[in-house]
């Protein structure tokens, strides 16, 4: 009752034309993102933080928020329109996507996706509200050592599912970790790994580094890419008929459940939960051989589980603190620029913050589906914007977000460092994704274990007194030593860097 | 592909070396427990043992099929010089920034940006160069309250 009580004051807040506003503009921005090939949800939400630089903490968060399950839709449309995933999520969505744009049932593919989405959106939502305050409520009793635990488990799940790649991906995270210690030391006040720079002091800036890792990268990769014809599908209507509707239902229900169990898992990524829809819609079908050639579960199932991960996502956020992916983690960011640690606490420090950003989601999937549906074919005419402004235009974005945070050009160039490393990393297929959530969960990480080990004069034993903190972090431990050293016997399920 | 690895590995060990030796300069613990170099110093080392493998397995891999070698880790060709226009264009711009502000160092930075993509049409130049730096300065430092450089020579 609590929970609803909350609720029902976040949608009154979440409804103000001032949020209202703010969610429309993150969808719209969102889907532009999503629609233009090459810049994922993480590379959109971390491009578009200086929007929000004046913005409270709530308004920023939603119109972030927005930007990200926006971008979750956005990349269907180029997935079915041209067979060009807009972001990586949407990979799935091209196999089935495509060929109905092909037979002429291009409406009837983003129509479907839009639907699923608002639905797998939502019931994902109704989910968050039901799970995220009781779960915050029990990690509320945790110490410094259950939540070192914690956070060691988050970081071996992402690392777990790197598939024959976990070595470089346990580098990465070592790596991130490192990163993540420039800086004033904070518990001693001493300085490390300075090295007399005035401007690393305050660390090395997270955002700067996650748009150049993205941003930057994402738009080097695509400029040295050469141009490819790209054939347009014909846009009749946007409107599936009811028996695709009905053949769908079955799709979307299995979705949500897929796309919301696997949201809450950190590291999945949003192309498993997709992947995993799929596969599981075309076992179930009595007629798989339709699969691949325009079936419309095939779209609807996928999308659907897309979005149900978006929202899902969000628990261990808001619950415990803990970024499931590098988008998730760049949002945890924004909080951070805001002064709002997520996490536990969050549920009772900021209660109308929480809640109103939660009522949020649900006014933000209405708002996408009001969008999605009529403006498709608006939003298709969005490819033709060529390369060139595209990239000029993000890079802009880039230098603004990179100096804007703290007034400094050191930070510029931070960017377009990691920019170029994030290039060199991506060719070279090292995983980007954990040094990204090393970054944003090290400090947290280093003053929990050094609390935890002060707490116990020195003595690592207190691991052993604690069920919950030794459970945490010898499960993910043991499963990630198991699969370093089988690596080839297991199927890996890699995840896509720009989620 | 795989001597690009063993590099970027190599280069991820020396860093990790590097930490190890920097952070033992710091106090590992004192008497109200670990000191600011205790969670630097074994992350370090860790990171020391994680490269070494990696640098194990990947010389150990088997050659990669012809096609991989393919997989050219720089950028090269017309790809490359637009890859490099963006590189060298954004580190001019930033360089630029301090001395002449956002606003002029957008405005030539826009210009032979798009330039060098391949635009030529003029008057779309101007526009897009104009708009991308005067008229996004405007919105961010008047209607979002975003601090931009002004840039040395106008203050």
């Amino acid at each position: 009752m609590d929970a609803l009580h909350h609720l029902l004051a976040g949608f009154a807040a979440a409804l103000s034309v001032k949020y209202l506003l703010f969610a429309l503009v993150g969808c719209v921005l969102g889907t532009l993102i999503g629609v233009l090939p090459g810049l994922g949800p993480a590379a959109g939400t971390a491009i578009l933080i200086p929007l929000t630089f004046s913005l409270d903490a709530t308004g920023a968060i939603i119109m972030l928020s927005a930007i990200y399950y926006g971008a979750m839709y956005g990349g269907t449309i180029t997935s079915v329109l041209i067979n060009v995933p807009g972001e990586a999520a949407s990979v799935v969505t091209c196999i089935d996507g495509h060929q109905m744009a092909r037979q002429g049932r291009a409406g009837s593919a983003l129509g479907i996706a839009a639907i699923g989405s608002f639905v797998g959106g939502t019931l994902a939502t109704v989910a968050l509200v039901v799970v995220a305050m009781p779960l915050a409520s029990l990690a509320l009793k945790f110490g410094p050592a259950e939540f070192f635990a914690l956070m060691v488990a988050g970081l071996c799940l992402v690392v777990g599912l790197a598939g024959n790649n976990m070595m470089a991906a346990l580098l990465m995270t070592v790596i991130g970790l490192l990163l993540a210690l420039v800086g004033v030391d904070p518990v001693r006040g001493a300085p490390r790994f300075t090295f007399g720079v005035e401007e690393l002091y305050d660390g090395i800036g997270f955002i700067p580094v996650v748009m150049g890792l993205f941003g930057v990268a994402e738009l080097l990769l695509a400029a040295e890419k050469r141009q490819t014809h790209m054939v347009e599908a014909e846009l009749k209507s946007w409107m599936p008929t009811a028996a695709e509707c009905k053949q769908s239902v079955g799709a979307i229900g299995r979705g949500t459940v897929v796309g919301f169990v696997l949201g809450l898992i950190p590291g999945v990524g949003a192309i498993v939960p997709t992947f995993m829809a799929y596969v599981l819609e075309k076992r179930v079908s009595k007629t798989p051989e339709r699969f691949g050639k325009g079936a419309i579960e095939g779209v609807a199932s996928a999308e659907t589980a897309n979005n149900a991960y978006a929202n899902a996502a969000m628990v261990p956020l808001l619950a415990l603190g803990i970024p499931s992916s590098p988008t998730i983690a760049v949002l945890m960011g924004a909080f951070i620029i805001n002064g709002i640690t997520p996490g536990p606490f969050l549920f009772q420090e900021q209660p109308a913050l929480v809640w109103t950003v939660i009522a949020s989601f649900f006014v933000g999937n209405v708002l996408l589906l009001i969008l999605n549906l009529p403006l498709v074919g608006l939003w298709a005419k969005l490819l033709k914007i060529p390369f060139s402004y595209m990239c000029a235009g993000v890079l802009i974005f880039c230098v603004i977000g990179a100096y804007g945070l703290k007034q400094s050009l050191f930070d510029v160039w931070v960017m377009l460092g990691f920019g170029i490393l994030g290039y060199l990393l991506r060719k070279l297929d090292f995983p980007i994704a954990p040094a990204i959530l090393a970054l944003i969960l090290g400090p947290m990480m280093e003053k929990s274990l050094r609390t935890t080990l002060e707490i116990s004069g020195g003595s690592f034993a207190i691991f052993l007194d604690r069920p919950v903190a030794l459970t945490l972090l010898a499960v993910p431990v043991i499963v990630v030593g198991f699969l370093l050293f089988k690596p080839r016997s297991l199927a890996p399920l890699r995840e896509g860097d720009s989620e | 592909m795989r001597q690009g690895r063993l590099i970027a590995t190599g280069a991820m060990l020396v860093f990790c070396l590097f930490a190890v030796w920097q952070s033992s300069l710091l106090s590992l613990t004192d008497r109200l427990g670990p000191g600011p170099g205790f969670f630097p110093f074994w992350l370090a080392l860790i990171g020391v043992v994680l490269a070494l493998a990696l640098l194990f397995t990947t010389y150990r891999e088997p050659a990669a099929p012809a096609a991989d070698d393919e997989v050219r880790i720089l950028p090269y060709g017309v790809g490359g010089m637009r890859w490099l226009a963006i590189v060298l264009l954004m580190a001019a711009a930033a360089a630029a920034m301090e001395v002449v502000g956002f606003r002029l160092a957008m405005l030539v930075f826009n210009a032979a940006l798009v330039i060098a993509l391949g635009e030529r049409r003029w008057w779309v130049i101007a526009l897009f160069a104009v708009g991308g730096s005067f008229g996004v300065y405007y919105v961010f430092t008047h209607w979002l309250d975003v601090l931009l450089p002004d840039g040395r020579i106008w203050s």
